[in-house]
């Protein structure tokens, strides 16, 4: 008998992990997938030519095991064992929506390959909600969070500069990496030409300056490598093996086991409360339960409430914890992929050295400052100005030594700018469980239903049509506007499946990311946004993970459940 | 597949050597000689993808796209024997289909007959009209040779720059005019 389950290790199950042993409660991390030796399996101390056929993975293989996961930009033989095989995991799509799953099953899941952009969302995505009436009111306030968001920044390392905007508060910084100079010209044009624009430096999960709690852990200051997604041997910026596990593990309170796939949870009717967990060992498939007083959900939105629809029940014939059938409902990703770029001109005389792992971001001005009536919320913009490199020449004709002279030098400045906008919760869009297809450990299939909205689509010419707007003010050239890939889930931000909600026969948790209906059963992961703004989500996740965590322990200790 | 296995009888060590006759001393003089690994390892897959008579073109081709000058040159990078290599461990069977007939296609120039000085620009004028129309096998062979010669040792460190470790940012650094590029 567990004090606490925690049901995935990844960027929000890691926080969890350590704040529970950190209070003393004996942890049991279940990882659906393979174990991950932080820097003995990361492959960062190999040049380009030391990579299997350069990093691309073969195109068959990638075809017919990775045939999603090989969307992802940062899929390549660096980093393939972070990938699960869709080939062998399987899910399915409703007719005509597409939703592209990026799924990393081992320890440390996605904060092993994440993007490392770490936003506060502010005030007004907590009260979004409940001013426009699309989704559930929040039961908490931004207030709520903020401690919650030092407590992590702190620890995590957060790299930004202090702007003092409304709609992205500041945090607790390390010093913010630099823009080129060709990014703080595009700023000051793109300032100049609406003063209520900003942009600023990314903010980042990198260690600028290695603080003594990163050093004690074996964290580093970041080399500027920019190898993050292959892992980081230096610890440099955060993930669950760099930073939470390691601080869960030297309390001496958790274990941690892998290969251990959750197939439900054990609800007690008589006590209502959940008792435990049901495990299909992912090797042998043999099947086990672990107990214990309190159970975390942190196997990522869909996941979450893939085990929570299979945690059916005689008193819960819905699934577990679903009296309001909010589960696997609202299922949101940012809008992302959409954006433009072009050459920037000038500046030939000067170049970048290093390689930055992080780049400029354009907070939302939509409906914060600039009121738009097409539609409700807003989108941020990332991007970057650097030099182009020889894969110019691809598309250049010439051959021979002056060609070869020509890509020996840095080419013009580039600029692209990637919208991610923020998705409206609709109940429609949804997760269900397959009514007849299992995966070979027995366990209903999910079944994603879930394509992008009125308000959603308008956005998404918005971002287009502002992108375009911006570089060509900026005096950018051979402008090329991307179309929108036409499905979801490579902004790789889904949420909402579980979410927090004042009414509990509306929503699913209540303000401490507790069950509305199975008082010893919390989720602080992305099934818990009610909404999502339009920032990177992981440090929300974090923050709600340490604050849940925080009230979990506090209940237990009172007896409360 | 079109693989010198395939022709029996034939010793491709020695046909290989006069590849390298053929084209000069590229070949003989990259250093641990990735094709005398590969043909004195052989693995489960086949030694070679190409037969050494489209190894030759693959050579030549290669290496009047970037040639050596103060810097090594695509073979000198090894740019040939990875890009067989790719057909072997990474190609899709579309793929090993479409590179086999370009690498064809590029034999018929016959550049091996050809003077020095007209080579060049029979390559340049097939790139050219390749690149005119977007033809996309020629355009994603142009950008595997690119990637195999620039993501070489050779290519990211003596051509270009490369450091494994940068150590720091630095975001505005004044240029010298002759200063080369960051392979990555």
């Amino acid at each position: 008998m567990f004090d606490a389950i925690v049901v995935g290790s990844g960027m929000s199950g890691g926080w969890v992990a350590k704040e529970l042993t950190e209070k003393g409660l004996k942890t049991l991390v279940l990882e659906r997938g393979h174990h991950v030796e932080h820097g003995a399996d990361y492959k960062d101390s190999l040049a380009p030519w030391q990579l299997e056929n350069f990093g691309m993975v073969p195109e068959e293989e990638a075809d017919e095991h990775y045939a999603v996961q090989k969307k992802c930009y940062a899929f390549s033989t660096a980093n393939q064992d972070f990938w699960v095989k869709d080939s062998e995991h399987p899910y399915t799509t409703a007719e005509g929506k597409p939703f592209m799953w990026i799924r990393g099953y081992h320890l440390g899941g996605r904060s092993l390959m994440w993007g490392r952009q770490s936003y506060r969302l502010s005030p007004m995505d907590f009260e979004s909600n409940a001013k426009d009436g699309h989704g559930s009111d929040w039961p908490i306030r931004y207030e709520d969070m903020a401690p919650w968001y030092d407590h992590v920044e702190e620890f995590a390392g957060i790299s930004g500069s202090k702007e003092g905007l409304a709609q992205l508060p500041d945090g607790h910084f390390l010093p913010p990496m630099e823009l080129t100079g060709t990014e703080i010209d595009f700023k000051k044009k793109i300032e100049a030409a609406w003063p209520t624009r900003k942009l600023i430096i990314g903010r980042a999960a990198h260690l600028t300056q290695a603080q003594p709690v990163h050093e004690e852990l074996g964290r580093i200051s970041c080399q500027y490598r920019s190898l993050c997604e292959r892992g980081c041997s230096f610890g440099s910026y955060f993930s669950s093996l760099s930073s939470t596990l390691p601080a869960a593990e030297r309390t001496g309170n958790m274990t941690v086991i892998t290969n251990a796939i959750v197939h439900s949870v054990i609800y007690d009717p008589k006590t209502g409360k959940a008792t435990g967990v049901r495990v299909i060992d992912a090797k042998t498939k043999q099947g086990r339960t672990y107990e214990a007083k309190v159970v975390f959900l942190n196997a990522s939105a869909i996941g979450t409430a893939q085990i929570l629809l299979n945690s059916k029940s005689e008193a819960m014939p819905n699934g577990l914890a679903n009296r309001s059938d909010a589960v696997g409902r609202y299922l949101v990703d940012h809008i992302s992929g959409v954006g433009a770029g072009g050459i920037y001109p000038g500046f030939e005389t000067h170049y970048h050295h290093g390689r930055r792992p992080n780049g400029f971001y354009i907070p939302r001005y939509r409906n914060v400052t600039e009121k738009t009536d097409e539609f409700v919320r807003g989108f941020g913009f990332q991007g970057g100005i650097l030099r182009e490199t020889w894969k110019r020449g691809t598309a250049k004709p010439g051959v021979g030594a002056e060609y070869k002279a020509s890509l020996r030098r840095p080419g013009p400045w580039r600029v692209g700018l990637g919208g991610f906008g923020e998705m409206l919760p609709r109940p429609e869009n949804r997760v269900t469980l397959h009514p007849s297809r299992v995966d070979q450990w027995g366990i209903p299939l999910v079944h994603i239903d879930a394509e992008l909205g009125p308000n959603d689509r308008k956005m998404v010419d918005r971002m287009r049509a502002d992108a375009r707007e911006m570089l060509e003010r900026a005096g950018v050239q051979d402008i090329h506007v991307g179309e929108h890939y036409g499905g979801l889930g490579l902004g790789i931000h889904e949420a909402g499946t579980a979410h927090m909600g004042k009414d509990p026969t509306k929503s699913v948790l209540n303000k401490y990311n507790q069950s509305h209906d199975v008082s010893n059963l919390f989720i602080t992961d992305g099934a818990a946004m009610a909404s999502t703004g339009c920032q990177n989500p992981s440090l929300t996740y974090m923050a709600m993970s340490a604050r849940g965590a925080h009230y979990a322990a506090e209940f237990l200790k009172e007896g409360r459940i | 597949m079109f693989s010198s296995d395939e022709l029996p009888g034939l010793d491709r060590r020695s046909l290989l050597r006069n590849a390298i006759m053929l084209v000069g001393g590229g070949l003989a003089a990259t250093p641990g000689g990735a094709i005398a690994k590969a043909v004195t390892k052989p693995k489960k897959k086949p030694a070679r993808f190409f037969s050494p008579a489209q190894m030759v073109v693959l050579a030549t081709v290669t290496d009047i796209i970037i040639p050596r000058t103060d810097t090594p040159g695509a073979k000198d990078a090894g740019v040939p024997q990875n890009f067989d290599a790719l057909m072997r461990n990474w190609a899709s069977a579309q793929h090993q289909a479409q590179f086999n007939a370009l690498v064809d296609e590029l034999g018929g120039l016959g550049l091996a007959k050809l003077p020095a000085g007209q080579r060049i620009e029979a390559v340049r004028k097939f790139d050219a009209d390749k690149l005119a129309v977007f033809d996309e096998t020629y355009v994603k062979f142009k950008e595997l040779v690119l990637t195999l010669y620039y993501l070489s040792e050779a290519g990211a460190t003596k051509e270009l720059r490369y450091e494994l470790i940068p150590g720091k940012w630095e975001p505005w650094t004044e240029m010298a005019p002759d200063a080369r590029a960051w392979a990555v």
